[in-house]
């Protein structure tokens, strides 16, 4: 079946497609095609040139080169406008919703029906609205404003609006990070269906599961070439794997070289009302504690309650036996606590300033003066020699750095605070398989020195990985705890999902 | 190995930039300078120049102050013109009872103005702007409801009053008043504060990116207050010289301050978009600011003019980093 698809005349074909900035290639001679019902996947580490390539398809740059056909014909995507009027429509990760403002108005801004010249067609504009919303499986008031809408409803309300451009290309960025396991299920099925309709859909994502579930071609790029093409059936993660970082990775869970030592931090009925309840744990010296759940269960409210970034209201934390009095987040540095936000890009690194600037903004809450220039510059390069940073130049802007080097940065920033209670929100949220390994040598490496570390993580394989114990949290609760060579990703999944089939 | 190597050329090359960029406003006062030699042969003189430095002694000593509010990224305290004024009157008013009495006094009011600000701004986080915007309209009217518009004089003949009014005109051995050292000595005492010190990386931190720096364990509400405070006490020293230098107190002391301060602390490279800039380079802005208005008077443009050709110079100097910050990626929102 794949076969005839690779052989169905294709919606679009690029051919030497190539982009440089500033002298460096982004992208050079990339061949990429996408046949009507078809999903393509766009696989490559970051930094590969897949977001590139797309946006070179969305009309961003006026001075690629190389040829782009749609249906055979020529065009130049020189403007946005160019790729929509072109049918080629983009979904990505973050949703370009307003979300103060109703579905339909959302949906149809720019081109809302009016009736006797300018009156607005309330009608028209609700019955345009539902057909759309209908095509996506979505039945909820045209009326309703975004914002009362759960992320994946916004994220279909999303696709609802590109398919009312009538495209014939749909490209995806990424469209699950925000989507639970089930939520992904339910997009996964929308997407056949679209595919079924004669859309072409072009597919990027980091998680190979989901590229195996839902696609029928795959392309991978390195360094800004293509180095393959293939029907995804001829993949196997592995060998994917490989293709993207261009040498053969070992498995991936991390050996540790102490078993967990003596109890060190203990939570007591830790409470912020409205947020989580009442949870108890403890973390033993060198025990990495993951905790798992799907999005919303708590896990990033409950981490920043324990740092004194957002309040308690109740509840008892002890570190190696003395009382932790709580405090604002420079108490809790102090006290030998760091967290690590899930949120690069806004409350991680301030990207205008350097690297070397970025690793030291966390050292000095626990100071009284300045670290001398000299400390701090040869803490840096020991970090950045042991989280392998590329390029490893303290004067470099955090923007200049790649998405994975960002994420090391941020990471070196809490390391040099060399904290006791490591707290870590999806570390390698969005980075590339390389830096993964990195990362999570790294907090193997802060287990193995007795340091607590306690892993959130919505990334499956990377919880089981690294946790000794994993906790599963769900509406704000604790509801379960397994323990290495127990869990497993189902057993994991099964248990954060449990009592919340049908709602 | 090759990467220490790698990194003590990039500091090199950054420092020398750096160096450069700072250095920028001076190199621009120069050759404005020599434009002035070079054009008008009364413009080298001593006294002209000791006049241009005379000058923009106050507007160096606010402008000291309110960089670091424009450095946190809350661009300017609006109420600079009447917390000069309420300065000036508070001090004049509480002269029968000392003269170290009455300064503190004054202090103390521009200081609790300052803390005020920084807590409505940091702590309440209120639209820096707006809010000052408000205090100063608040101020201004109780100003003139509490004096009943009047003015107020120091007692020339009590010794509290006439060292009151000797303070702008001493002067240090090598002819230099006071005013002007106090100027100096507050640029560098702020550039310390600013560059090389925890509080001027917490609050370059927070100027460039708030969140992050809330996340990083800096203490951004205090931090914020903090800026507040300090541009408070700068102008409140400026409001205490410029009151006596008036010999009274009146609510419409300082007018003007507030747009020159922020003029002169853009043209010396300090960004609205917060976290770049350095005191020096404020100075370098102060000082070029007088240059200019000299060089305007000599060349027969009145007041008014000039007041046209500040706001031009604050226009492009505006436009201009705003574009150039955009260009080089710098997003502002």
């Amino acid at each position: 079946m794949t076969d005839n698809l690779t052989l169905a005349a294709p919606v679009l074909q690029m051919t030497g497609i190539a982009k440089s900035f500033a002298n460096t290639y982004a992208v050079r001679g990339v061949d990429f095609s996408a046949a009507a019902g078809e999903v393509h996947a766009l696989m490559g580490e970051n930094g590969a040139g897949k977001s590139t390539l797309m946006k070179i398809l969305a009309g961003a740059f006026h001075d690629y080169t190389g040829e782009i056909r749609l249906h055979g014909r020529a065009v130049q995507l020189h403007s946005p406008a160019h790729a929509k009027a072109a049918g080629i429509e983009m979904i990505y990760q973050e949703l370009s919703l307003v979300p103060q403002v109703s579905i339909a108005e959302n949906m149809l801004a720019g081109r809302l029906p009016v009736k006797r010249g300018f009156l607005l067609d309330r009608a028209a504009m609700v019955a345009e609205t539902r057909h759309w919303l209908e095509k996506v499986g979505l039945d909820c008031d045209p009326l309703l404003r975004v914002d009362g809408l759960s992320p994946h409803e916004a994220q279909r309300v999303e696709i609802a609006k590109a398919l009312s451009n009538r495209p014939s290309i749909l490209v995806m960025d990424e469209p699950t990070s925000s989507l639970s396991r089930r939520e992904v299920e339910i997009l996964f099925r929308l997407i056949r269906e679209l595919k079924a309709q004669g859309l072409a859909v072009i597919y990027i994502s980091h998680h190979l599961p989901e590229v195996f579930a839902v696609s029928d071609r795959c392309t991978v790029l390195r360094d800004g070439q293509r180095i393959v093409s293939r029907p995804i059936h001829e993949f196997t993660a592995v060998s994917l794997v490989e293709l993207m970082v261009g040498r053969s990775v070992t498995e991936s869970a991390i050996p540790r070289e102490h078993e967990p030592g003596e109890v060190r931090l203990r939570v007591r009925q830790l409470t912020r009302k409205g947020f989580f309840h009442r949870l108890n744990f403890e973390v033993r010296a060198g025990e990495v504690l993951g905790i798992g759940g799907l999005a919303g269960a708590g896990r990033s409210e409950f981490a920043r309650s324990l740092c004194g970034i957002d309040p308690v209201d109740d509840g008892e934390v002890d570190l190696d036996g003395k009382a932790y009095p709580g405090g604002d987040l420079c108490d809790a540095i102090r006290a030998g606590f760091a967290y690590l936000t899930e949120d690069r890009k806004s409350e991680g690194l301030a990207l205008f300033n350097t690297a070397l600037q970025n690793a030291g903004d966390a050292v000095i809450a626990g100071r009284r003066t300045l670290l001398p220039a000299a400390a701090a510059r040869e803490g840096f390069a020991r970090l950045a020699v042991e989280l392998e940073l590329l390029p490893p130049e303290p004067q470099r802007q955090a923007v200049q750095f790649s998405g994975g080097n960002q994420q090391k940065v941020l990471l070196a920033k809490w390391l040099a605070t060399n904290p006791e209670v490591c707290i870590l929100d999806e570390p390698t949220r969005g980075v590339d398989v390389g830096a993964k390994r990195v990362i999570h040598e790294a907090i193997a490496r802060l287990a193995d020195r007795g340091k607590c570390v306690i892993l959130l993580s919505s990334d499956l394989p990377e919880l089981v990985a690294l946790s000794d114990r994993v906790i599963i949290m769900r509406k704000g609760r604790f509801v379960g705890e397994q323990r290495r060579g127990v869990f497993t990703e189902d057993s994991i999944l099964l248990a954060a999902n449990a009592e919340d089939g049908v709602s | 190995m090759s990467a220490p190597l790698a990194s003590s050329r990039q500091l090199k090359i950054s420092f020398t930039k750096r160096l450069l960029n700072a250095l920028g406003i001076w190199c621009v006062l120069v050759g404005l300078v020599m434009a002035g030699l070079l054009a008008f042969p009364k413009f080298g003189q001593a006294d002209n120049l000791l006049n241009i430095l005379r000058n923009v002694t106050l507007l160096g000593i606010v402008a000291i102050g309110a960089s670091f509010v424009t450095y946190g990224r809350h661009y300017i305290d609006l109420s600079i013109p009447p917390l000069m004024a309420c300065v000036g009157l508070v001090t004049i008013s509480a002269q029968p009872l000392g003269i170290g009495p009455s300064l503190l006094l004054g202090l103390t009011a521009g200081l609790a103005i300052g803390l005020l600000n920084g807590w409505a701004v940091g702590y309440l986080r209120l639209n820096p702007i707006i809010w000052t915007l408000a205090v100063s309209f608040f101020l201004d009217g109780f100003l003139r409801w509490a004096y009943a518009g009047h003015q107020v004089y120091p007692d020339a003949d009590t010794t509290t009053g006439r060292f009151f009014l000797d303070l702008p005109q001493r002067t240090l051995p090598g002819g230099i008043p006071v005013g002007t050292a106090l100027m100096l000595v507050l640029a560098l005492a702020g550039h310390w504060l600013m560059t090389l010190t925890r509080f001027g990386r917490q609050l370059q931190l927070t100027g460039i990116a708030y969140d992050v720096a809330a996340l990083s364990g800096v203490r951004v509400r205090r931090v914020v207050l903090l800026t507040f405070v300090l541009s408070a006490f700068t102008t409140s020293l400026a409001g205490l010289l410029l009151s006596a230098l008036n010999r009274q107190g009146t609510f419409d002391t300082g007018q003007g301050y507030d747009f020159n301060a922020i003029t002169a602390v853009v043209l010396g490279g300090v960004l609205l978009q917060g976290g770049r800039g350095n005191v020096l380079g404020v100075l370098g802005g102060v000082l070029l600011i007088g240059v200019l208005i000299n060089l305007m008077t000599l060349l027969g443009i009145g007041s008014f003019g000039q007041m046209v050709v500040k706001g031009l110079i604050f226009m492009a100097v505006v436009g201009l980093t705003a574009w150039l910050t955009r260009r080089s990626g710098r997003s502002d929102e």
